[in-house]
């Protein structure tokens, strides 16, 4: 009986875990033609995390200060802004900081990375061209961006 | 109960030590006069260690356009790849050239200068 438990509750938790990665959602392969471009005074800046190592660990992304998404395993979601200066913050037990600029008509790539913490796993922005960041980013879903409503 | 408090204390202090003994990126305060109209090309790599511990790399064969001048030098910027100095947190670099050599790279969110020591020979050619 306690077998059967054990098993119940850990398909439980595994069903609980996959569905905090993106699964059903389109990839970004799926839905590129779909998107369009940002406006030509905007510039472009995907987020992307590919691995699912520390599935667990999906921090909020902030970008200059306003939580723009989340960093859920193999998943994307993108944010159009005008040119300007930048900063991506993550926090689990430390906060992670990249500052990069944007010009208009500028595609930036912002890879999700998780590295070992002591309690919990870092995750950190890291900036990747455009080629890699466009091979990287295919076969990852989307999940959505938190907008402001006015944008 | 007690020493497990402690234990948790412990393990607290030392996350948080942990998190804190990331070196940062050294920033100087600097201003940019921007200037345009010189360009140049790396001819061979460039591995440029950080005082951070962490490197970077400058491709051979990429392009670079002047996008100013600070006091440490002339600011490059490229894209042909990406710049990015680490340390506790990630930058993004333009290069500091002053008589053929890397000085140090440009940081155009911060508006500083992030010194390389001792200064670095480049291959360039315009």
């Amino acid at each position: 009986m306690n077998i059967i438990h054990a098993r119940v509750v850990m398909a439980v938790v595994a069903s609980m875990l996959l569905s905090a990665c993106a699964t059903s959602t389109p990839k970004y392969s799926e839905m590129a033609a779909s998107m369009g471009a940002a406006k030509s005074d905007m510039g472009r800046i995907y987020f992307y995390r590919t691995v699912l190592l520390g599935f667990a660990v999906q921090p909020e992304v902030r970008l200059n200060g306003e939580v723009v998404g989340r960093a859920v395993p193999n998943g994307f979601f993108y944010v159009d802004r005008p040119a300007g200066n930048y900063e991506v913050a993550t926090s689990t037990e430390v906060e992670r900081k990249l500052t990069f600029t944007v010009d208009a008509g500028q595609v930036r790539y912002v890879r999700l990375n998780i590295s070992m913490g002591l309690f919990a796993g870092h995750v950190y922005g890291e900036l990747v061209d455009e080629a890699k960041g466009q091979s990287e980013i295919a076969d990852v879903r989307y999940t959505g961006a938190i907008e402001k409503p006015d944008r | 109960m007690l020493i497990w408090k402690r234990s948790l204390g412990v393990l607290g202090a030392g996350a948080m030590l942990l998190a804190s003994c990331a070196p940062t990126v050294v920033q100087e305060s600097t201003q940019l006069t921007p200037e345009t109209g010189k360009r140049l090309r790396l001819t061979r790599a460039a591995e440029v260690r950080l005082s951070t511990g962490y490197s970077t790399t400058l491709r051979a064969g990429t392009q670079w356009e002047l996008v100013g001048t600070i006091p440490q030098g002339e600011v490059y910027r490229t894209r042909d790849q990406i710049v990015t100095l680490e340390g506790a947190h990630i930058h993004e670099g333009y290069i500091v050239v002053k008589q053929g050599a890397l000085a140090g790279f440009y940081l155009p969110v911060e508006r500083a200068f992030s010194p390389v020591t001792p200064v670095m020979p480049l291959s360039i050619e315009p």
